[in-house]
């Protein structure tokens, strides 16, 4: 009987470790071989915030930004390198605030949708790189990455940017 | 020397009122676990073919995981249809199917109804829900309304109260049943679908819930994703039909692990009460086992007639039970948050519940046979 309540005490014990595990998988960083056609080796110089940006730029002019990656809990298009960048000047969750996806800025929705713009890498022909952004540039949530490339704005406000290369700051 | 098979047999007919109960009981754990896990299959059944992979669902992006919470602009269908080339377009009909769709209390005749889902949709909705089929009656018309296989169940209604011919009210309105529909099992099935401007009118709302997009060969919804992206004014998001069904999937993994958990202490309780009832019935038998054994057959002979008559009774318990499930519980509907399902009993749900029947039978067995048969042969031959 001794045996029995042991085996069943270690398989309950199994199921609440497998219940307990969470998205924080998500953040984990792997070994990504960047592909240095669009990554930047080197920072490029007087890269403008996105909130200036939005409220600079026209449309097809060349633009080099910062952003930081997040602005909804999924910033990143799967299938398409593409994801959004905010403001770093908008802060995000503190960690003490228990919010799990710090990067969908919940605690300063407000401040995020006039300081968002949308990445879309772009080959030599303009057209999207059909990969994970996060499968050959070694960002993820709330990297902080200047990019370089072509502005898009239309009536609304709104901004992307195809971009030729992207330069992911190291963290602190 | 083995004792024979037909001793084994005879024994449970030797003591019919004992074996009666025990075979009630043993049948009795086995239904629960066929419930349980029919309920379990029933509902991963339900979320895996609802959905189409071809089909991508564009909804609000503050309504997070809840269609039902989403509100988009009216004019989201023309706007996202005339930004991507993807879509399926046959004699100029852009397959694009915008929808409001809510939770309302629906009353039908003769009882007072309950929650169900409504869904308000254009010509276009059959041409992206590919898996909807009319079985009996017409399109609705005005003021009308069809009503898929499991909406009585997920009201809490008779069949016959949704019945073509018969009205239901919900949003202070009458609607008269004009046709039934069957969607392979999906989710569809326990909602009622109404004409768009009709639902608004009733509604008060001019916007939308959803546009459901059926997506041309070759297509990717990631360029629906990344147009929702660009126009962060319209707060949109895309998300693959069958990925949202596997997100709810992911959303009721709590309920599921709750059922399957529900399965081990049904059948744990069921080895306790079926050691309980092997005890009794082992109990009584002391003086007959010590015989055995001093006539010559070896515990493991005993032994092994014992469990014989333990699985044979398990057995018969488990061919009753799943017979009963089989032909009584099976594609019974059952009323769930997300609507309504049918308790499925597939062949996993015949394996585990034939399986923890056994189980039963064996388990239930070996701790008093063993017990009886360490005993002294020539004091249980003294035994009352």
């Amino acid at each position: 009987m001794k045996i029995n309540l042991s085996v069943a005490l270690v398989g309950l014990s199994l199921l609440a470790v497998g219940c307990g595990q969470t998205e924080t998988a998500t953040t984990q960083s792997k070994t990504v071989e960047v592909d240095t056609r669009y990554a930047a080796t080197t920072e490029p110089a007087n890269a403008v915030p996105v909130g200036e940006a939005r409220n600079k730029s026209e449309d097809g002019q060349d633009i080099t930004l910062v952003g930081v990656i997040g602005g909804s809990n999924k910033p990143f298009v799967e299938g398409i390198a593409a994801f959004t960048v905010v403001d770093p000047k908008v802060p995000y969750c503190a960690a003490e605030e228990g919010c799990p996806t710090p990067w969908d800025y919940c605690c300063t929705q407000d401040q995020v949708k006039e300081n968002v713009a949308t990445i879309k890498i772009v080959d030599d022909s303009g057209k999207p790189i059909t990969k994970d952004a996060r499968e050959f540039l070694n960002v993820k949530e709330l990297s902080t990455v200047v990019v370089t490339g072509k502005a898009k704005r239309d009536d609304q406000g709104n901004l992307t940017v195809a971009a030729s290369k992207v330069f992911v700051r190291t963290e602190k | 020397m083995l004792l024979p098979w037909e001793y084994g047999v005879r024994n449970l007919a030797r003591r019919p009122v004992r074996t009666a109960l025990t075979l009630v009981a043993l049948a009795t754990v086995v239904m629960l676990v066929f419930v349980v896990v029919g309920f379990i299959r029933g509902l991963e059944q339900s979320l895996a073919v609802s959905g189409d992979e071809n089909v991508v669902l564009v909804y609000s992006v503050n309504s997070e995981q809840n269609i039902e919470n989403s509100s988009i602009a009216a004019r989201s269908p023309s706007l996202v249809a005339a930004s991507l080339d993807g879509t399926v377009k046959r004699f100029d009909v852009t397959h694009v199917s915008p929808e409001l769709y809510l939770g309302t209390r629906v009353k039908t005749n003769g009882s007072a109804g309950g929650l169900g889902l409504v869904r308000g949709v254009s010509y276009a909705a059959p041409l992206v829900r590919r898996s909807v089929k009319l079985v009996e009656g017409d399109w609705p018309g005005e003021g009308e309304v069809i009503v898929g296989r499991l909406a009585a169940a997920k009201l809490g209604s008779t069949d016959e109260a949704v019945m073509v011919g018969n009205s239901v009210e919900f949003e202070g309105r009458s609607w008269q049943i004009s046709g039934r529909f069957a969607a392979g099992g999906a989710a569809y099935e326990s909602e009622i679908w109404c004409r768009l401007g009709d639902f608004q009118t009733a509604t008060k709302r001019q916007d939308l819930s959803l546009v459901a997009m059926l997506l041309s060969p070759g297509s990717s919804p990631a360029e629906v994703q990344l147009f929702c992206k660009e126009r962060t004014d319209l707060e949109l998001r895309a998300i693959r039909e069958t990925d949202y069904y596997a997100s709810l999937q992911q959303h009721y993994k709590p309920v599921r692990l709750l059922a399957w958990f529900v399965v081990v202490l049904v059948s744990g309780a069921g080895i306790f009460a079926g050691l309980n009832m092997m005890y009794g019935a082992v109990a009584g038998r002391i003086r007959e086992i010590a015989t055995l054994q001093a006539i010559g057959f070896r515990r493991r002979a005993i032994l092994l007639s014992l469990v014989q008559e333990g699985v044979l009774l398990a057995a018969a318990g488990s061919l009753l039970s799943g017979v009963i499930a089989l032909t009584m519980l099976n594609g019974m509907a059952v009323r769930f948050t997300m609507g309504a399902f049918t308790l499925r009993i597939d062949s996993v749900a015949i394996l585990i519940g034939c399986g923890v029947g056994l189980l039963l039978g064996v388990v239930g067995a070996l701790p008093p046979a063993i017990k009886a048969l360490r005993a002294e042969v020539a004091t249980s031959l003294k035994a009352i």
